[in-house]
């Protein structure tokens, strides 16, 4: 066998190995002090998320349940390592229509009860307001564990080994490539759950979730452009550290994370060099890039069938959504051309908003928000599928037991049909545009927005021109409605996109895949020219 | 100060005992830095005229920062037993071998002495955020909710009362007095109320909101009036085409424009800029210079800072002083840290970031800036503001929450929501006219991350020349 750089890394040394374990054992107190447990799976636990429940149905509580979560991070930047890690417990609490809820760091029997009593009282102070009508969708009770499949648990190779893989990579892109990398950092998160509920719920689980950052500089251009690219197969996934070693991630790259590397940049090299030309306002058949086509999935199907935001449960925060009637719409309102189908799952493997349960305890299922251009379903949880009359779709979610779950976007997926790829789309235009990477800034409905990024012009299917500058205007409905060629399945790709939502705001990270896609009549206009 | 300790936080003794245990795990020798940080947060929140959470959160965040040898690290734990600090500090210590093949900082020893710092007094406590409990919060809620149904208008809103703690020290100042980069103990209070009011065919919409360290400085009844009146006026509002237009940018516009801009004013970044860049010189003087002593917007504005600004009411952070950014027009001040100060301007110590600060006005009513504006425009609020050029600072975002024609001196109708591409150096050299400085609602400094206080702000109104609006938008 022959022995590499890496084998002998993770071989060579015991102390790595116990390095390792990060940065302390998990812990609870069961009786007077702090005890190190083996692992989120111990049944003692049930005990202590026991407290929380019983406090809490003894305080009034028609509905509790009580997550704990262990989340740990660890940080690897270009000149260090950072290390975090903390524990959390929910109690959430349903009386009479009304929500409580309350949490704390601290794990101990004392302490649940607490929590359990508190949350109650939080729910009945606001019960005694108007009575509120509101049945929360049934769910059936789980138990069991469940581990996020991955293939590299980055909390398991020791860091050492991980920093000595970015230094690698970051010296090779220098030395072969000669470009500069100004980030090249890696953010492994593992957390650990318990979900327990006065419905006989008890389950627990793992997730991962693991972000590169990777941009690479190109040497300054003759007309002092610097240009720069960030590696895009690295985004937030549920995945371990085969983000960076896998010689194939299905939808994320169908090569080494080094053959990614020098493709990007040759890609980067053709753009730069098409000659950059003032912008020629106007409606173009525009070719977007897979990244372009998840922003756009994202920033307004995505978040207009947050059922929540639709009925304005958002209105103070990040707005409410275009699609005002849920009701009155589903079945009937067109969201976009009959090509348009959009679905959500909280299971599809990598996914960053992957789970086996969410945050109330339901195992999502599939969902299908358009179909055939038309709206079909909204994302729900048990409070919000409660006024549709329907199932919970599974979409509850808090970054770690300290916040109360909100609805979240699942992982969604624009369904590819037959339009091949990018570049035999762009082929394809006699006289038109092409979009990569678009940045987008949408409205607090979902409804207009304006997208920034590399635009080119096309004329009989080749780039002609780069119009530094450029940006396109867009009302969801319009765009979705000239929706003309959608790619097809190979040429899917996966990115993970964060949001913040709710009082006080959240960050959610979910995934979201589509294949390019030709939309036409796109309006062209110059962002950086003011009226 | 009457109870700065309540059983919500850690109290000063305990953030003590936490930093002595950290500092006795250490090995190997080197420095050990510890911040503490615990808060609450008691919160609620409603929706279409019903309360739809209410919650009592807390949390502690204990980061330890140790140097040893050549190396540094970072752990963060919100655990305080022995054996879940020992275990942070051991990584703390096993990431600087880690950090150590990686860079070498200038090590403390090697620094000059800290200069002298005279650390602020400031009172940021209020008894009144502290003890606001739900029960009040739920009656109140139902008094703000009720003019609004009454109406047949929904009222979305959210009020949050904080109560926190934080100390930073260092290993090095063993009994001594705490070191210019010390934060001694201390607790705080934030509070904040907001609410957005809507009719129930989306037509219209209305918001209001405040922030304080002090909820009995908030008139929650007053905020409510306010978003209600604005939903009302701003109701079936008409297309306006987009284009250049005289703006009356209420308090909340200013914050939400100005807000990006102060990410900005880095030293750093500044006389060192690769590219063209705003805040430095691009003419014949080339790099390594900045705007630092040039004009840069009007010479009535100032932006400054002082931590013991009672209306402020801002929780001081390490080695803060009060510092002017911009002065009677003049850019006088811009971020840079110790490393920055020793390493290229041969000094020893630092101006702190944007953040935390009281831009200066006048004394015109919004009324009288309405009644002296031939044609132009009211804005409430600004919502997703970007970027779309960094060296030009040039911006985009959209109106919010209330926007009306000014004609012949008069409001005259409700308009469609509109995106502004601007610069806010821009709009703050083309003034007309400002409004008496007062405190505005601000979010929290990263929403993502609890625990952080927020940064207050205390802005005038301002109406402004040419401002430009360059699409019109659907949503309301």
């Amino acid at each position: 066998m022959s022995v590499n750089r890496r084998t002998f890394l993770r071989s060579g040394s015991a102390a790595a190995t116990a390095l390792a374990i990060l940065p302390s054992r998990l812990r609870a107190q069961f009786g007077a002090r702090p005890e190190p447990i083996a692992s989120i799976q111990d049944p003692r636990l049930e005990d202590l998320t026991a407290r929380a429940l019983d406090a809490a149905r003894a305080a009034g509580a028609v509905y509790a349940d009580v997550r704990l979560s262990v989340t740990r991070l660890r940080r690897f930047l270009i000149d260090r390592v950072d290390d975090g890690e903390a524990m959390g417990v929910g109690v959430r609490v349903w009386v009479d229509g009304y929500w409580g809820f309350a949490s704390s760091p601290v794990w101990t029997p004392d302490e649940m009860a607490r929590l359990g009593r508190e949350a109650a009282h939080q729910a009945k102070v606001n019960a005694t307001g108007d009575p509120r009508d509101m049945p929360l969708a049934p769910a059936t009770a789980v138990r069991g564990h469940w581990t996020m499949p991955v293939a590299e648990d980055p909390f398991m190779i020791s860091p050492y080994e991980i920093q000595d893989h970015l230094a690698s990579l970051q010296l090779w892109i220098g030395r072969v490539l000669n470009l500069e990398v100004p980030a090249n950092n890696l953010e492994a998160r593992a957390q650990d759950k318990v979900f327990a509920s006065t419905l006989g719920s008890y389950c627990t689980q793992r997730q991962y979730l693991t972000t590169g950052n990777l941009v690479c500089g190109l040497k300054r251009l003759p007309n002092g452009q610097a240009p720069e690219f960030v590696l895009d197969c690295l985004s937030s996934a549920g995945l371990g550290f085969e983000l960076y070693t896998a010689d194939h991630l299905p939808r994320v790259r169908d090569a080494s994370l080094r053959d990614e590397v020098r493709r990007q940049f040759e890609e980067t090299k053709e753009d730069y060099s098409l000659p950059i030309k003032p912008v020629n306002v106007g409606r173009y058949d525009t070719a977007f890039d897979a990244m372009t086509m998840t922003h756009l999935l994202d920033q307004t199907i995505g978040r207009a069938t947050e059922l929540d935001r639709a009925l304005g449960f958002e209105a103070n925060a990040g707005g409410t959504s275009s699609l005002s009637d849920p009701r009155g719409m589903l079945g009937h309102y067109q969201v976009g051309a009959s090509l348009l189908t959009v679905t959500g799952n909280r299971s599809d493997p990598g996914g960053a908003s992957t789970v086996k349960w969410d945050d109330e305890g339901v195992e999502p299922d599939a969902m299908t928000l358009v179909k055939d251009g038309v709206l079909s379903d909204f994302q729900t949880l048990r409070e919000t599928a409660g006024w549709l009359n329907a199932r919970s779709h599974g979409c509850a979610y808090a970054p770690t037991a300290i916040e109360a779950p909100l609805q979240r976007e699942p992982n969604l997926l624009l369904a590819p049909r037959d339009g091949g790829d990018y570049s035999g789309m762009v082929g394809q235009l006699s006289d038109g545009i092409t979009i990569k990477r678009a940045k987008l800034d949408v409205d607090f409905q979902a409804t207009t927005g304006m997208g920034t990024g590399m635009v080119f012009s096309v004329k009989n299917g080749k780039r002609v021109a780069w119009h530094p500058g450029a940006a396109f205007l867009f009302r969801a409905t319009d765009l979705w409605k000239a929706l003309a060629h959608v790619g097809s399945e190979p040429h899917v790709r996966r990115f993970g996109l964060a949001s913040g939502k709710g009082e006080p705001a959240q960050l959610g990270i979910h995934s979201i895949a589509a294949p390019p896609a030709v939309i036409k009549g796109v309006t062209l206009v110059d962002a950086l020219r003011k009226a | 100060m009457s109870s700065a300790v309540s059983d919500h936080n850690l109290s000063r003794e305990a953030c003590e005992s936490i930093a002595a245990r950290v500092f006795a795990f250490a090995r190997g020798g080197g420095e050990s830095w510890v911040q503490i940080h615990s808060w609450w947060n008691g919160e609620l929140r409603w929706a279409r005229n019903h309360v739809s959470l209410a919650s009592d959160r807390r949390d502690l965040r204990i980061m330890i920062y140790r140097t040893r040898d050549l190396g540094f690290g970072w752990v963060s734990t919100n655990q305080i037993d022995d054996a879940s600090l020992e275990a942070a500090v051991r990584a703390a210590e096993r990431n600087c071998e880690i950090n150590g093949f990686t860079r070498h900082p200038l090590p403390a020893s090697d620094r000059p002495p800290m200069p002298p710092f005279q650390r602020p007094t400031t009172a940021i406590w209020s008894d009144v955020t502290n003890t606001t409990t739900v029960d009040t919060l739920g009656a109140l809620v139902r008094q703000l909710v009720a003019p609004a149904k009454a109406k047949g208008l929904l009222s979305a809103g959210y009020i949050e009362m904080r109560a926190g703690s934080m100390m930073q020290t260092n290993s090095l100042r063993g009994g001594g007095e705490p070191a210019p980069w010390d934060v001694p103990y201390i607790a705080w209070t934030q509070a904040q109320g907001s609410l957005t009011v809507r009719d129930p065919e989306g037509t219209g919409s209305g918001w209001a909101g405040l922030s304080s360290d002090d909820w009995s400085r908030l008139d929650p009844m007053a905020l409510a009036t306010r978003a209600i009146d604005k939903c009302v006026a701003s109701q079936h509002p008409v297309a306006l085409e987009p284009g250049r237009y005289t703006v009356i940018l209420e308090p909340q516009a200013v914050a939400d424009l100005w807000e990006l801009a102060t990410k900005s004013f880095v030293r750093e970044l500044a006389e060192a800029p690769q590219d063209p860049w705003f805040l430095a010189i691009d003419d014949a003087l080339g790099l390594g210079r900045s705007k630092l002593g040039r004009k840069v917007v009007d010479e009535r504005i100032t932006v400054s800072h002082d931590p013991a600004d009672p209306a402020l009411g801002i929780v001081p952070g390490p080695w803060d002083t009060p510092v002017t950014w911009i002065d009677h027009g003049v850019l006088t001040n811009l971020y840079y840290d110790r490393d920055y100060a020793l390493k290229k301007l041969n000094t020893n110590g630092g101006v702190r970031s944007l953040a935390g600060y009281r831009m200066s006005g006048g004394q015109t009513s919004i009324e009288s800036m309405v009644q002296s504006t031939e044609r132009g425009l009211l804005v409430t609020r600004l919502s997703t503001v970007q970027e779309v050029d960094h060296p030009s600072l040039l911006m985009t975002g959209l109106t919010r929450d209330g926007l009306w024609l000014i004609e012949h001196g008069k409001i005259s109708k409700a308009v469609k929501n509109l995106r502004f591409t601007e610069s806010p150096l821009f709009a703050l050299n083309n003034i007309d006219a400002l409004g008496e400085p007062v405190p505005v609602f601000r979010p929290v400094k990263n929403p993502y991350e609890d625990g952080a206080p927020l940064t207050p702000a205390i802005v005038p109104a301002i109406k402004a020349r040419d401002f430009s609006f360059t699409s019109t938008i659907d949503a309301i």
